[in-house]
């Protein structure tokens, strides 16, 4: 559904993404690795039209993306980033229902925001206010808007169904490790739905836990990509992170690990 | 009830929430604020004569008697300013919070309001001599037009100094607003210097803020300088809640983000500038509006704002009042009063804010 041609992005004195090309399809779990500066935020900031490319091309369904209509684009791509800061006391519910404006529908989808919040945990909180709520949950009740954002596929003037796409951004960080797990499982069964996901990620355990495709990346350019199996590869993950080789050995088993028991 | 209503049909529940509860309390707060500032004064006027007087002054009719004139000429222009500019200042100041994604972020606070007042007294003191052709080619519109752009230069300047990747920082948009309080001010002063004694006596209460020259003239062109953003910015609400998640979250919602920031940037600009142009500074009304109705009916904006105009007209009508009455024959400049009031709440923010940082 979405894809990336020969991508390049410069900041002024340097190149953060260096001719990247890949491809994203209906279903399919991408988990974006690397280390810091590899250039994986930067990637993920133009998936979401956040800045546009200054090489290449991104094309949604054979269609360029830069060009798309903002309103038909927000019904079809979300994005969660790391942290969304709040200090108005808006009620969790009201956070949620943040996620039908580009439906136009935010005061009568109340059984859309009930499923979204029941899925995340977060219905039992809904009066409560968001600036009240610990890191963790925050989290949880901003993915329920991002997942609100997509429930359901759109569709374009001829009544054909378009795909969806959700985007990640180390959402997970502010998360202990269970319900790291919890929300990527939950992630796992909405996009199972035809959703696309790319997350970006810092944990490689969680990665290996959760995705079925990777791609790794070191200083801007893609080092690697395709199955998660090759994050049980040590000397690819030596390569990518610089990492001593009995500590990326040491990952490459953990990630087996995880690899067996997902 | 109204569950056999609801099974006719869901639209038919009238759900009585909160919100709605405190909108229709502000609605019915406004008139008897009205009828409040037109019976107060040296010469007390009963109700049934004020309500008289106000269906003549919509029928525009004749006046009937000293009563009929006084509420007419003398406290009609008046209340209606004060409605107009407390309505124009209560939702700017709501906006620019909005837009800074910061509580403190006051029009009167961040500079705005000097910044406008001193595009004003420019035109006051120059329209004689540098200024003559901006003066022949505005006419009536010269001050709140000189006024506005004030204000908008001000306000992109704060934006500029104190955003970074769009994330406002509360020290250094406060430093920036004394800044620009501080060097409009000084070169408010350094006009004083150049005026002639006329035009010191119309410059006086700029720094203090009064209503007392309300005049009819002004009022039309006051209005249409405050209705028009009014009625624009329900389009806007939505827009304003997405960015309080910040401008990443509201471009990732589908929004325009930048077109519509500088709508409302335009917007607030609009309101404070020509709320200045006729009453000058009068502070702490953006701020104290917002934060009372935030903790009565939350910070959604598609209540807020129709909220905020309507506490914002009813405040300054409460404060002008006071203001005429309280040392009569003196007549108070408003400013003060609204400082008076203002000042703790503004304490008060800054303490809780302090607080959330600290923990």
């Amino acid at each position: 559904m979405i894809k990336v041609q020969e991508l390049s992005l410069f900041s002024r004195d340097k190149i953060l993404v260096n001719n990247i090309s890949f491809e994203l399809q209906s279903g399919e779990r991408l988990a974006v690795l690397g280390a810091n500066g590899a250039g994986k935020s930067s990637l993920l900031k133009t998936l979401a039209s956040e800045r546009s490319p200054d090489q290449g091309n991104l094309l949604l369904d054979g269609e360029l993306l830069a060009g798309y209509p903002a309103r038909l684009r927000a019904k079809r791509i979300a994005v969660l980033p790391q942290q969304v800061e709040l200090a108005f006391p808006f009620k969790v519910q009201q956070v949620v229902a943040m996620g039908r404006i580009p439906h136009g529908d935010e005061h009568h989808s109340e059984t859309l925001q009930r499923e979204a919040m029941q899925l995340m945990d977060v219905w039992h909180l809904r009066q409560r206010s968001y600036p009240s709520l610990s890191g963790g949950e925050q989290q949880r009740v901003q993915l329920a808007r991002v997942l609100l954002q997509i429930w359901q596929p759109p569709q374009d003037e001829n009544g054909r169904i378009l795909s969806r796409l959700l985007l990640l951004d180390e959402c997970t960080s502010a998360l202990d490790p269970a319900h790291q797990h919890a929300v990527m499982q939950q992630v796992k069964q909405f996009a199972d739905d035809h959703v696309a996901v790319m997350a970006v990620l810092h944990d490689i355990a969680l990665a290996a836990s959760w995705a079925d495709r990777v791609l790794l990346l070191k200083q801007g350019k893609v080092w690697a990509q395709g199955d998660v199996n090759l994050l049980t590869e040590a000397a690819l993950l030596q390569q990518v992170y610089d990492l001593p080789a009995h500590l990326a050995q040491r990952y490459a088993e953990q990630n087996g690990a995880w690899l067996r028991a997902g | 009830m109204s569950s056999a209503l609801a099974r006719l049909h869901p639209a038919l529940v009238w759900r009585w929430n909160r919100t709605r509860t405190v909108l229709a309390l502000l609605a019915l707060l406004l008139p008897v604020m009205l009828v409040l500032a037109l019976a107060s004064g040296p010469v007390s006027v009963p109700t049934v004569q004020i309500v008289q007087s106000l269906l003549h002054a919509i029928s525009v009719s004749e006046i009937h008697g000293q009563q009929d004139w006084i509420v007419r000429e003398l406290r009609l222009p008046r209340a209606l300013l004060a409605m107009l500019v407390g309505a124009g200042l209560a939702v700017a100041g709501a906006i620019t919070q909005g837009v800074f994604r910061n509580p403190l972020a006051d029009p009167g606070l961040i500079g705005v309001s000097s910044g406008a007042a001193l595009a004003a007294v420019a035109v006051i003191v120059l329209q004689g001599s540098l200024l003559a052709g901006y003066a022949e080619l505005t006419g009536v519109f010269a001050l709140p037009l000189a006024a506005f752009a004030g204000g908008l230069i001000v306000t992109w300047l704060i934006y500029r100094l104190g955003t970074r990747q769009g994330q406002t920082q509360m020290a250094m948009l406060l430093l920036a607003g004394v800044a620009i309080n501080v060097i409009a001010g000084a070169l408010t002063g350094i006009l004083t210097y150049m005026a002639d004694d006329e035009q010191l006596r119309s410059m006086t209460f700029w720094s203090m803020g009064s209503l007392a020259y309300g005049q009819w003239s002004e009022i039309a062109v006051l209005a249409l300088c405050i209705a028009l953003p009014l009625l624009a910015l329900p389009r806007f609400a939505a827009l304003l809640n997405a960015l309080l998640m910040g401008e990443a979250v509201a471009s990732h919602l589908g929004f325009a983000v930048q077109r519509g920031k500088r709508w409302l940037i335009i917007a607030a600009a609009m309101m404070v500038g020509a709320g200045v142009a006729v009453a000058g500074m009068i502070g702490f009304i953006g701020l104290v509006v917002p934060h009372l109705l935030r903790l009565l009916m939350g910070p959604d904006h598609k209540a807020l704002l129709p909220g905020c105009a309507l506490l914002g007209a009813s405040l300054l009508l409460l404060a002008d009042t006071i203001a005429r009455t309280w040392l009569a024959p003196a007549d108070l400049p408003v400013g003060l009063v609204m400082a008076v009031i203002g000042g703790p709440v503004f304490l008060s923010l800054l303490l809780q804010q302090a607080r959330r940082v600290m923990a």
